[in-house]
């Protein structure tokens, strides 16, 4: 059992015994309303409809809900509206975090960007922001996610591949040449709190370097267990534990000396893109939420200076009511836990904040325009949820990194969702739908449940080691495999009305040469003219720090002072640690 | 024969081992059996793919080894080491040329590549199917593949090479 006593969904339940409900609908309305429906069941339905009067939608990543045909006040007949829905912006904020939505703000629009070389990246951030990008996305090359340095050998042939490489603060310059630091807010994409750790104090130190306090930077960093533990594939592992006490780690650092920033994104995303369902995907993010908030009050923090700058990060696939239900489901789950299981004060910490990024797994290569349109749904069932900020996959992406003309077409969604079909005027316009509504009530129970499993099976991190959510998860993967195969979950072009008719030629995005070469110059010149005593001394620094269990962050940020290269840090972090061995996933 | 527990009967919970090469190092090759080496190719964080080409392939009866991460080098001394039939790599982060044309040239000059088959699997530009080709992989897999037209073709090509061997 974790620290608490009761598991999440008990302390729920009882919380909500008590209370008075008021439903929306009166009895005698229902009555009614079940006879009429009762009559019309057998006078108008056909028989085949009656039978299959439930159907189970099959959808990639979809979680197998199964639907009835209509829905009507009867499926949810105790529907308290002041209870389960409220105003936007109140409480349970099933309707959204702010009362206005997106009257007040539009969400973000937040492309990823990042390939080749820092001064590459630069020039595809400053295309984006010129043409109308509000926020940046910043993704890291391979090499920087796995935490080796450009001219390590294990890095041969990698460099500046998917994202862009940074080996020390001054790659850091050149990505933000020319960008006011202060001005826009920066996602930048660490992916692992061990990477969090290194690359984030980069991020402070040029920001220092450049005159800009630190509480006038706005963004925030991935920095989750999740990804690190459970969804990567490397050489390499740090034990779970010492990962999840890092994660805490920069959250305590970041929380105190750059009070503006998201330090931690709770990762639904990855996961579920490397095969979940959307149910498991927002379980194990909230699991994660619950066991960093439990380790940051022990450390003595109170819960209202931490929860409000938890951020999630979610992945909206193919069922389009799904994807809305879920995102209101898991605000209101969110608020519900915050508020009776950390007694939480601050409505803000109540809230559910997300950024959404369309699924890139539900896009293939036949026929690769119709992804402009499965991305298009999967942005609009993100903004029918109320996210803070959406990026949406190129229709390439099956192919390689986005070319500008997909990356710029990306954007045009976004801008055509917000500028042109007027969804966004009116907050939660499907709120109240006897469908949606009894949706999000049966998704709500569904994530409080497998939170449940993972608590009584003592916890996430717990979860992690034991393997039980790897084998879970490669089991998910593995079944939707077949049952793509086999036809029963249908893709179009793919294996439902298949063309014989060849795919049009795309242009594809090729990598710019010559990175590899570049950086391992700029690292040999790094090296010979940094003072190589600060950065011994800063490193030896770390380690203790390190093997003494005390916060990393500021020895973290000393190293990147000193000009110390993230495989320096990693280096460091294996000897301090030890390495851990995952389960294996077949 | 220690090789009891192949991977076609094990369940995912039998074949939980806590080592991270979970491989099952089989000195000699199972008789009938094609045995496949399957790995992530460098640094590469993408594994879904990999894994379930792993379970597709012992599923069809095969013998399969994943060494997970591992650089050319590596591949092929895993490779000879383990006397496989077929190798496999998988690359979904952009290396698939600058990793791929060192794994060839290092199964050439180990001897190797003739009565061996090698497979790529990931996400590439379509030109860079036809060079992939042309540099020396036997097939090569884009998303959409499905099991069953991985196992068909590692019949037929494990029996080419097979042919060509025994001429």
């Amino acid at each position: 059992m974790n620290k608490k006593e009761k598991t999440t969904k008990e302390i729920l339940h009882e919380k909500s015994s008590g209370r008075k409900r008021v439903p929306l609908y009166n009895s005698e309305a229902l009555t009614r309303i079940q006879r009429q429906f009762e009559q019309w069941m057998h006078s108008t339905v056909r028989e085949k409809d009656r039978e299959n009067w439930m159907k189970t939608p099959r959808t990639v990543l979809g979680s197998d809900i199964p639907r009835a045909m209509l829905y009507t006040p009867l499926s949810n007949p105790d529907f308290d509206y002041q209870e389960d829905l409220g105003n936007s912006g109140q409480k349970p904020f099933a309707r959204g975090i702010h009362a206005n939505m997106y009257r007040g703000r539009e969400f973000t629009m937040r492309q990823l960007t990042g390939f080749g070389s820092p001064e590459d990246t630069n020039e595809r951030i400053r295309f984006m922001l010129d043409h109308g990008a509000t926020g940046l996305n910043i993704l890291f090359d391979i090499p920087t996610i796995q935490m080796y340095d450009s001219d390590d050998p294990l890095s041969q042939g990698q460099v500046g591949m998917s994202g862009v490489c940074v080996d020390s603060v001054e790659d850091m310059g050149l990505i933000f040449k020319d960008i006011p630091l202060d001005e826009v807010t920066i996602s930048i994409v660490t992916h692992y709190p061990s990477n969090t750790a290194i690359l984030f104090p980069m991020f402070l130190v040029l920001a220092e370097e450049r005159g800009i306090p630190w509480d006038k930077l706005r963004g925030s960093v991935q920095n989750d267990v999740t990804l690190e533990e459970l969804i990567r594939s490397g050489p390499e592992y740090m034990p779970p534990k010492d990962c999840f006490r890092i994660q805490c780690d920069n959250i305590e650092f970041i929380r105190k000396n750059v009070p503006q920033w998201n330090f931690i994104t709770l990762n639904g995303y990855n996961l579920r893109e490397f095969g979940t369902s959307g149910v498991t995907e927002m379980a194990v993010a909230v699991a994660n939420g619950i066991e960093t908030i439990d380790e940051m009050v022990s450390r003595g923090h109170d819960v209202d200076t931490i929860a409000d700058r938890l951020a999630f990060f979610w992945s909206p696939a193919s069922d389009f009511f799904e994807e809305i239900a879920r995102l209101r489901a898991v605000r209101r789950l969110w608020y519900k836990i915050m508020k009776h299981r950390f007694n939480a004060k601050n409505p803000r910490s109540m809230w559910m904040r997300c950024h959404v990024q369309t699924s890139g797994v539900s896009l293939i290569q036949q026929e690769p325009l119709n992804n402009i349109i499965r991305s298009a749904y999967h942005a609009l069932a993100a903004v029918f949820g109320g996210v803070q900020s959406l990026h949406v996959d190129s229709y390439d992406e099956a192919y390689s990194v986005p070319t500008e003309e997909a990356a710029l077409l990306s954007l045009r969604t976004q801008q055509i969702i917000q500028e042109e079909t007027g969804i966004t005027d009116v907050v939660d316009p499907l709120g109240g739908s006897f469908f949606v509504e009894a949706l999000t009530d049966d998704i709500e129970k569904r994530i409080l449940d497998e939170v449940d499993e993972i608590e009584r099976g003592g916890g996430y991190v717990a979860a992690i080691e034991s393997g039980k959510l790897h084998k879970k998860i490669a089991t998910y993967f593995s079944n939707q495999q077949r049952d793509i195969e086999d036809g029963e979950i249908k893709v179009v072009a793919y294996n439902a009305y298949k063309s014989d008719a060849e795919t049009p030629a795309i242009n594809v995005f090729r990598y710019p040469e010559g990175v590899e070469k570049r950086q391992r110059e700029k690292l040999e010149r790094l090296r010979m003219n940094r003072n190589n005593e600060k950065v011994n001394k800063a490193l030896a620094g770390l380690k203790e720090a390190c093997t003494k269990r005390r916060n990393i962050l500021p020895y973290s940020v000393e190293c990147a002072r000193a000009r110390c290269t993230e495989g320096e840090l990693f280096k460091v972090f294996k000897e301090a640690y030890g390495l851990w061995k995952p389960p294996a996933l077949w | 024969m220690e090789a009891a527990c192949t991977l076609v009967s094990c369940t995912i919970s039998e074949t939980f081992i806590q080592s991270r090469k979970y491989v099952r190092r089989y000195k000699e090759k199972m008789p009938g059996k094609i045995k496949v080496l399957l790995s992530k190719l460098g640094l590469d964080v993408h594994s879904r793919g990999i894994i379930t080409v792993a379970k597709g392939l012992s599923n069809a009866g095969m013998e399969v080894v994943y060494i997970g991460n591992a650089l050319p080098k590596e591949i092929i001394s895993s490779a000879i080491q383990e006397g496989v039939d077929v190798v496999g790599v998988s690359s979904l982060g952009g290396a698939h040329l600058t990793l791929g044309i060192p794994l060839i040239e290092e199964a050439k000059e180990k001897g190797f590549k003739d009565n061996v088959a090698f497979l790529m699997g990931g996400v590439f530009p379509p030109a860079d199917t036809l060079r992939l080709k042309d540099i020396g992989f036997d097939g090569i897999f884009t998303p959409g593949t499905t099991s069953n037209e991985i196992v068909s073709s590692i019949h037929e090509l494990v029996s080419i090479k097979a042919g060509r061997s025994n001429s």
